[in-house]
């Protein structure tokens, strides 16, 4: 029987997903991607203790692996990006889990470092390669063969054709994509007849290019991307009523990033709103805020 | 050109004779008080950690005092401190707050560019003397900390210790030369060796780990070490502001050798990538573990993330090294009550461990 390796769907997978159960299914395995969050995701991952919400969720992901797989892909991946991190709490994820959780299936908790070696990733792939009795030659065509699919396996943008409003929600990708912890934030928009552009629909290059606007670069990579994304969006052509950022409480990147995106839309004249959510969020206090702040955007362009 | 910088703990006197002994001149924000703090928590980011908050607070006081240049440190990762400076400059000029940022980078190209900027026309001899004197006051400052936490819990009488502490860093903090500050420590040392003590007890000995900005400044650990002490603790800093500067600055041989030590210790538990001090508050648990130290008070500013994953792994090491540890967060809501209650429980705690363990 193949070996099965269980893949938590949270975090960086809603980057890489596509590319990790590719490169695994090239190297014989069984993929498990456990399934949507669930209110009973986050009362698993509630055992770990003031972190963020979505390392709490990425916690009770790896738990709903358990009986269901042989490893649990947990990465411990540091940076993708030469002179970036990722952040401390998803560095520290594996660890964290395998100190709070005694009972889980082996996790494969390769480290991943690009940020002075870019080469580095080789070595992770033919580590991780190994752990699944494949040689380095095997893994690292695998993961050459996986690493031709996108990355950004987010799913696309739905743009209403009636659109009244065009409004960017700004936020990690493994916090507006997921259905619950995001209280379905882009479906509701949408519904309301708003166009909603994310930091997906920037390309990485631009993104990059336009974070020279700032003094210093952002040395936590998927915070660079943000910002740059939206900055992009907000010095583009294209008009933009408002802007949302999306975060969760504790985390440490945004609470600074907030504040710059805060502080350049203040000068764009575009109306800022910032929705903290974390596992005692109410979905009426959440929805009556977006309510509030898109019928403002309605008023304000009428007026 | 009126220099400023933030606070933390006792390094203002460091700061002060450094940037003296350049040729610059010197405004040490007003002490940290209860103001500082609201100052800086109505303009920083609400989920902003507790030394961003006092920082900035420290910033708008020297400010109001006529500073106009602010050095601060940056960072390349992954703790938030690498980008507070950017978010400080901000805020600080959107308030009409206007300062130079003089941001030191952990590089030596940065470094030597803030010091052409800042010492302008000083000689290497000048500098030079500079720094050595400021690091002669750091390990001053050092002994004095450490023997006030060794004789606080022993003394008759806990405030005149404290007393003599404060004495004895003004004296530092005053000396022009080397001799005045071996004297000012000279002088502690014979003022504490005439205090009466009891060396009949055996306080219970705790190990303060985690954050070093709350570790080291007594108003964001609500005077933690000294509160200890009055409950007959011997609470110690395995890592006082020398021991960082000797490690990461300097990179004297043997404080490498110890850091080294103690990073293979929390290796089994934690990847040493995670940012901050989170590493080494694992690391410093297994070592007075096995030092015999009697338990470990864990401090972090509220939301700090390296702290937070050492945080949940703590319990672990705890169990693995057979010492107890009382983890505490701190922000601006933190309260003294809350923080003596858990603490005199833990003491109790320890206490009867160790009865326990003596049969």
């Amino acid at each position: 029987m193949a070996v099965r390796v269980g893949i938590p769907r949270s975090l960086l997978y809603y980057y890489y997903g596509d590319i990790w159960r590719e490169f695994f299914r090239r190297l014989g395995a069984d993929v498990v991607v456990s399934g949507e969050t669930s209110q009973s995701t986050i009362e698993q991952g509630g055992l770990v203790d003031e972190v963020c919400l979505p390392l709490k969720v990425a916690a009770g992901h790896a738990c709903e692996l358990k009986g269901k797989v042989d490893y649990i892909f947990l990465p411990r991946i540091v940076s993708l990006a030469a002179g970036q991190y990722t952040c401390p709490q998803i560095i520290g994820l594996p660890d964290v889990v395998r100190s709070c959780y005694r009972k889980l299936p082996p996790l494969i908790d390769v480290t991943v470092n690009q940020r002075r070696n870019s080469f580095d990733l080789y070595r992770s792939v033919i580590a991780i390669g190994r752990v699944l009795k494949k040689n380095a030659a095997a893994s690292t065509f695998a993961w050459l063969q996986a690493a031709r699919l996108p990355a950004n396996a987010a799913p696309l943008e739905q743009v209403s054709p009636a659109a009244q409003l065009r409004i960017a929600l700004i936020g990690h990708p493994y916090l507006i994509y997921d259905r619950q912890i995001s209280m379905d934030v882009i479906r509701r928009l949408t519904a309301w007849g708003v166009e909603v552009v994310t930091a997906n629909s920037v390309d990485p290059l631009t993104a990059d290019y336009t974070t020279r606007r700032l003094a210093k670069k952002i040395f936590w990579q998927f915070c660079n991307h943000l910002t740059g994304a939206a900055l992009a969006l907000m010095y583009s052509l294209q008009p933009l009523d408002g802007l949302i950022f999306l975060t969760s409480f504790a985390c440490g990147p945004d609470s600074l990033v907030s504040e710059t995106l805060r502080w350049h839309a203040r000068h764009h004249d575009i109306p800022f709103l910032l929705l903290t959510v974390d596992e005692h969020t109410a979905e009426a206090g959440f929805v009556t805020r977006l309510e509030a702040f898109t019928d403002m955007l309605g008023r304000r362009d009428g007026g | 050109m009126i220099v400023s910088f933030p606070h933390m703990g006792s390094a203002h006197v460091i700061f002060r004779t450094l940037f003296a002994g350049l040729g610059l001149k010197v405004a040490v924000p007003p002490p940290v008080t209860r103001q500082t703090l609201e100052l800086g928590t109505a303009y920083a980011p609400e989920a902003a950690c507790l030394p961003f908050k006092m920082n900035l607070g420290n910033f708008i006081q020297a400010i109001d005092q006529g500073a106009d240049t602010i050095i601060t440190c940056g960072g390349d990762g992954p703790c938030r401190l690498g980008y507070y400076a950017e978010v400080q400059k901000k805020i600080l000029s959107d308030r009409g707050y206007n300062a130079d940022f003089v941001v030191i980078e952990p590089s030596i190209d940065s470094v030597w560019r803030s010091l052409r900027r800042l010492a302008t026309g000083s000689s290497w001899l000048t500098i030079y003397r500079a720094f050595r004197l400021a690091g002669e006051k750091m390990t001053a400052l050092d002994i004095i900390e450490r023997r006030s936490s060794f004789y606080r819990p022993r003394a008759r009488n806990t405030d005149s210790v404290d007393r003599l502490g404060r004495e004895a860093k003004a004296a530092v903090d005053v000396a022009a030369n080397f001799a005045e500050v071996g004297a000012a420590v000279k002088s502690f040392d014979t003022k504490l060796s005439a205090l009466e003590m009891d060396w009949t007890v055996k306080p219970l000995k705790v190990g303060l780990v985690g954050e070093i900005y709350v570790m080291l400044e007594p108003f964001a650990n609500q005077e933690l070490v000294a509160r200890l002490g009055r409950l007959g603790v011997e609470a110690q800093q395995p890592l006082l502001l020398g021991d960082y500067v000797r490690t990461n600055i300097l990179h004297h041989r043997a404080a490498i050798r110890q850091n080294a030590a103690v990073l293979t210790l929390a290796a089994p538990f934690i990847s040493r990538y995670v940012g901050g001090h989170g590493v080494k508050s694992i690391g410093y648990t297994m070592k007075l573990g096995q030092a015999g130290y009697d338990g470990i008070v864990h401090l972090f500013p509220f939301t700090c993330m390296p702290e937070m994953i050492a945080k949940n792994i703590l319990p672990e090491v705890g169990v693995a090294a057979s010492i107890p540890v009382l983890s505490l967060a701190f922000d601006e809501h933190s309260g003294v009550a809350g923080m003596m209650t858990r603490l005199e429980a833990f003491a109790d705690l320890l206490a009867f461990r160790r009865r326990k363990a003596g049969g």
